[in-house]
């Protein structure tokens, strides 16, 4: 699904943001990605979004070597992705209802399939009354349930998110945890970079973390003790 | 068209503040492109009716000369030239015709008539006939010494020539302000693609094609450039209606009023359609360029 091969990425002709990176997520996999603050995690998350290319180094996602990929072959590539942002990234003109059907617009699907799956997922995520609201008048944790609802609306085969969980209430945050779980056992490979280690702990998958631009690998208990340890 | 005419749905480019002022930009730069064309067409008008005015007729003239008889001399120059084949008409001017004809130029015919005036004989050629204009110049030179065949042709020769080079600077024009033109909308289209890199770079994250995008930028801008030729065109017309109200009130021979044949009409219609193709072509290249660069 996800293989990494001693890729290093950095911006322009600054020094390396992520060095010798290797990794490999296999399809289905659920795996929580944490590390300190600059540590590259953003980064990681960009080359796995598609949003950026590594500067050295091999990065295969669905069996395709990204380098690879024709411009023209992004877009399809780029609709087996969910990205959730850490700071939403809607767009603040169209309504929640037309944010999260985004995807499935520019993907040409059938508009009455369109209303149907959207307001279905809006409502899952306990937002079917502010379907017209626009993203200003929401709330941080409304925010957030919209971006999540549109990036899952597409059924992705890979499910990215940046602290999916930092903007809303615990109960809200474990019920979209469960939807993500749910994404999951339908095959979605999931990857959530958060601090949070009560969220860690809760759901116990394998943990990424970054440390000076490397990247190293630990069941949650391990990291979990690691961290009661030295804090990592 | 519904999508053509349609707003930009993600990127809400209607909302910019940079490019409100385009149309305006592009309706002057229509303005004096169309000027520039009726020009062009107006001269290529005025050529052909020189050029028909003058190419049948000549003239020939008798210089004065106060010591023979003028008309004995003129009638003789008129029975030379009707014996030439192919010269239809011949018509000896009187004088007060000839004092009429100068009278523009220097007042009142009862004085100009008091001058050493030439005398003058029209002369029609025959249509589809071929005259040798040089053997019959030769003829009427040696039967009558003094007198003058006109042909007007070095005369047109000149005005055609600076006619042309009116037209080619007009051409000049016209191409100069097709290449502001672009780099004006070059401009606009690469402040929006700034203005506007969040929300490409999410709608490219989601799945969107280049194409997509490019469709939101070159029909916004297409638009906007069709809202500003079609006042830029209708301004231009408008003056070119004013001038020719004015030239006719000159009433001076050679200042026809601008005047175009069926083609300057038709060209003069395709400016904003070519304006709009130029605008989308101009957008689309820059907006995928751009793109192309990001990831």
């Amino acid at each position: 699904m996800v293989i990494f091969e001693n890729v290093g990425m950095r911006y322009g002709m600054g020094p390396e943001v992520l060095r010798d990176i290797n990794m490999h997520l296999a399809s289905g996999s659920f795996h929580f990605l944490t590390g300190p603050t600059g540590a590259g995690k953003s980064s990681l998350l960009k080359l796995l979004a598609l949003s950026h290319r590594p500067s050295r180094g091999l990065l295969t996602l669905f069996g395709q070597e990204v380098s690879r990929l024709e411009r023209s072959d992004l877009p399809s590539f780029r609709r087996k992705i969910g990205v959730v942002f850490q700071d939403f990234r809607l767009l603040d003109h169209l309504s929640a209802l037309e944010n999260v059907a985004l995807p499935l617009r520019i993907a040409e699907a059938d508009e009455e399939l369109i209303e149907k799956n959207v307001t279905e997922l809006l409502n899952w995520v306990g937002l079917g009354h502010q379907m017209q609201a626009r993203p200003p008048t929401l709330s941080g944790g409304e925010k957030q349930r919209v971006a999540i609802a549109r990036a899952v609306i597409n059924r992705p085969q890979l499910l990215i998110a940046d602290e999916p969980t930092g903007s809303m209430d615990p109960e809200m945050g474990l019920r979209l945890m469960h939807l993500f779980q749910e994404l999951n056992k339908l095959g979605t490979t999931v990857v959530i970079a958060t601090h949070d280690i009560g969220l860690i702990q809760k759901f116990q998958y394998p943990v990424m973390y970054l440390r000076s631009n490397t990247l190293h690998f630990a069941t949650a208990q391990e990291y979990l003790s690691q961290y009661k340890r030295s804090g990592v | 068209m519904s999508r053509f005419f349609g707003i930009s749905p993600e990127l809400q480019l209607e909302k910019d503040a940079s490019s409100r002022y385009l149309p305006v930009v592009i309706a002057t730069m229509v303005f004096l492109a169309s000027l520039a064309l009726i020009g062009l067409f107006s001269i290529n008008s005025a050529i052909g009716n020189w050029s028909a005015a003058v190419s049948g007729n000549l003239t020939v003239e008798i210089a004065h000369d106060s010591s023979i008889d003028l008309s004995a001399k003129m009638e003789k120059a008129v029975s030379v030239l009707r014996s030439i084949p192919g010269l239809e008409n011949v018509r000896a001017l009187s004088l007060d015709e000839t004092a009429e004809l100068l009278a523009p130029y220097l007042g009142r015919t009862d004085v100009i008539k008091q001058l050493p005036l030439p005398r003058l004989i029209e002369v029609t050629i025959s249509e589809n006939s071929a005259v040798d204009l040089l053997a019959a110049a030769k003829k009427l030179a040696s039967e009558v010494p003094g007198a003058v065949l006109n042909t007007h042709r070095p005369w047109l020769d000149k005005m055609i020539l600076l006619a042309r080079s009116v037209q080619t600077i007009a051409a000049i024009i016209m191409m100069l302000i097709s290449i502001v033109t672009v780099i004006i909308i070059v401009f606009a289209a690469r402040t929006g693609m700034v203005m506007h890199q969040e929300i490409i770079e999410v709608l490219h994250l989601i799945g969107a094609k280049d194409s997509y995008i490019a469709k939101q930028f070159q029909n916004y801008f297409a638009r906007l450039s069709l809202f500003g030729a079609l006042p830029g065109l209708a301004i231009a017309i408008l003056v070119m209606q004013v001038l020719a109200w004015l030239a006719d009130r000159l009433e001076a021979g050679l200042i026809s009023a601008p005047s175009m044949m069926f083609e300057g009409w038709i060209a003069l219609a395709m400016i904003p359609v070519l304006v709009v193709i130029l605008t989308t072509i101009t957008v689309r290249l820059i907006v995928l360029g751009s793109l192309k660069r990001m990831m």
